[in-house]
């Protein structure tokens, strides 16, 4: 019988015995009534809590190592901030660091519009099979893994026959290789990104814009509104809380310049241009073997990151009523 | 159609906004439907095949059936399907029967519980440290070690404790007053109600264990267990030639060593592709929706 059950027979029959009244008072007992009605949903969270105990929580205790020499017969030996210290007078850390504050920066500026443009385009166009068509396509390259949309793309960027050189061939453009050329590499990521999730992007904005009360577009067309103004007006005032909430949220995850992009898009040729914390950290930690350094590089920029987002958050909390979680 | 009473200038308008829209729909499927056209040509009408081709020259399948009988394709394509298989079963599992408790109001410890989700969204330590564990679990080198990544989708399970606690109250009332415990409230009554939001989550977790490649690339070396997505990596990325030709073809020149790079390449990025492309309408179906009502319920 469950607490609840016990609690309807009893009001029916006209007395009120209260948990306590029934059994020792106290918070021993609170539990134990607690633990009885409860202890079915704890055992169905179990396989749950237990993941994240071990693949979440005791990943965070492992990064003691940022603060301890490894050797090879343990017990490892508390250093403190040396590797910090180590890490912090290393020309490489601060060229990876200003790499994944560029590649974000660049991402942002040439992205975010991006979706925003293509959900306003979407919205004009009448008939819902051409635009379900269109959406079908846009929304695709979503859902593959970035070692693919790189094969995709070296193919694509090929100097000899890549469709992008072949194009500008016809222009009478001499072939660039842009997967090994210092100055094309970064637009390359920005532009993979596009290719990526800018459609799927502009669906969070076309939600938005099925959202605004028709209405508002009603009286713009009595006012004589055209295209352009009842965009101007009505649809981009109305997806503003959209905008600012999307960009708030990159804003947080800033440091995550995407790990899996840039180790399938890096070479040897250019990965002084492109490589960011994740990526030095992969280096020096599993290949060189570094484990305390990368470990402590992967903290810096997990300490940092966490600051942004929970920021992030509670700013777009404010400014929108609509937070990370 | 309104189309039929707007002036000259609203007609122009609209191509205008429809042919952009298409624009950006070629260069979508462009670059893929090109590297179906290489890997299907003739083998020597490849070289010099314009990357701007979407048909193919001559009809040949060679390139596909070479691949498809490449034991490391073969053994990617198990191993994947195991991996992926495996790795979705265990995480609708476990986020439901997890989501099914922190989406009980009066849960005891339900605050603390979300914290502790919350704060493994948050603050993520890096990829040393989560080697560490798996090396420490025994896990490297086993298919675990990648089963388990991310098997319990924090962001999943935020998605499903919001569908659950739209539940109407009253139906869960009803049956626990007719005796039901929790276990058979969570099978008859909210799983079945679940039913969408499950389907949105188990292809979450299929799109998302198929694409992984990272951590099997560090995690396994046995490469008897690489998933398909490391396979593609090694051949095409790595340019490891020998991996999908094998050494004898390739410095004999017999064999798959007398086709085109290029088209092996072109049909190896495809063949990691077919599955999302098989289940793409339901991900359209199910993803679309479920983007569309949470942007909506803001």
């Amino acid at each position: 019988m469950t607490d609840r059950q016990h609690v309807l027979t009893s009001s029916r029959i006209g007395n009120v015995p209260t948990n306590s009244s029934r059994r020792k008072p106290g918070r021993v007992s609170a539990f134990a009534d607690g633990w009885r009605r409860w202890w079915p949903y704890y055992l169905m969270m179990a396989p749950g809590i237990l993941f994240f105990f071990v693949f979440h929580y005791l990943p965070i205790w492992e990064t003691r190592i940022a603060f301890e020499q490894v050797r090879i017969v343990p017990p490892n030996v508390w250093v403190g901030l040396k590797h910090f210290q180590v890490l912090f007078s290393s020309p490489v850390f601060w060229q990876v660091l200003a790499n994944t504050l560029i590649i974000s920066t660049m991402k942002m500026v040439f992205f975010l519009p991006v979706p925003i443009i293509v959900a306003l385009l979407l919205n004009e166009v009448r008939g819902g099979s051409l635009r379900k068509f269109i959406q079908s396509a846009i929304y695709l390259p979503h859902f593959l893994s970035w070692v693919v949309i790189a094969g995709i793309f070296i193919a694509a960027l090929s100097p000899t026959d890549g469709a992008v050189n072949n194009l500008l061939g016809m222009a009478g453009i001499a072939p660039r290789s842009f997967m090994t050329d210092t100055g094309a590499i970064r637009w390359v990521l920005v532009f993979t990104e596009i290719w990526r999730s800018a459609g799927w992007d502009s669906l969070l904005y076309l939600a938005a814009i099925i959202a605004i009360d028709q209405q508002l577009y009603d009286a713009a067309e009595v006012d004589g509104a055209n295209r352009w103004q009842k965009i101007w007006h009505v649809t981009l005032p109305g997806i503003v809380p959209t905008i600012a909430t999307l960009f708030i949220l990159n804003a947080g995850m800033f440091l995550n310049a995407d790990l899996n992009q840039v180790i399938n898009l890096s070479n040897d040729v250019v990965r002084s241009k492109i490589d960011i914390v994740d990526t030095y950290v992969y280096r020096i930690g599993l290949q060189t073997g570094e484990y305390s350094l990368a470990t402590a590089a992967g903290l810096f920029k997990a300490v940092l990151g966490t600051m942004m987002i929970v920021v992030a958050h509670f700013v777009s909390k404010r400014l929108t009523g609509k937070g990370v979680w | 159609m309104a189309l039929s009473r707007k002036t000259p200038i609203e007609r122009i308008e609209y191509v205008i906004i429809v042919s952009t829209l298409l624009l950006l729909v070629v260069v979508t499927v462009q670059p893929i439907l090109n590297l179906l056209a290489v890997s299907l040509s003739a083998p020597g009408k490849v070289p010099g095949m314009s990357g701007l081709a979407i048909l193919p020259d001559g009809l040949s399948f060679e390139v596909w059936s070479v691949l498809l009988q490449h034991p490391n394709v073969q053994r990617g394509i198990i191993n994947s399907i195991f991996i992926t298989g495996v790795s979705t079963v265990i995480g609708v599992v476990g986020t439901a029967l997890m989501a099914w408790g922190l989406s009980r109001p009066n849960l005891p410890g339900r605050k603390a519980l979300f914290i502790l989700v919350l704060v493994t969204i948050v603050f993520e330590p890096g990829i040393i440290p989560d080697y560490f564990v798996n090396k420490r679990l025994g896990l490297l080198d086993s298919y675990w070690s990648v089963i388990l990544f991310k098997a319990v989708n924090a962001w999943y399970l935020i998605i499903l404790i919001r569908f659950f606690e739209e539940i109407p109250k009253e139906l869960l009332e009803a049956a626990e007053l007719d005796g039901a415990n929790p276990f058979q409230v969570f099978w008859h009554l909210v799983l079945p109600l679940a039913k969408p939001a499950l389907a949105t989550i188990s292809l979450f977790y299929l799109v998302f264990h198929w694409n992984e490649f990272f951590r099997a690339m560090i995690y396994l070396n046995d490469q008897g267990k690489w998933p398909l997505q490391v396979v593609l990596r090694q051949f095409v990325i790595d340019g490891d030639k020998i991996a999908i030709v094998g050494a004898d073809s390739a410095n004999n020149n017999t064999g798959a060593g007398q086709l085109n790079l290029r088209a092996l390449k072109a049909g190896m990025i495809l063949l990691t592709i077919v599955p999302i492309l098989a289940i793409y309408p339901l991900i359209l179906k199910f993803f679309t929706k479920g983007t569309m009502s949470g942007a909506l319920k803001g």
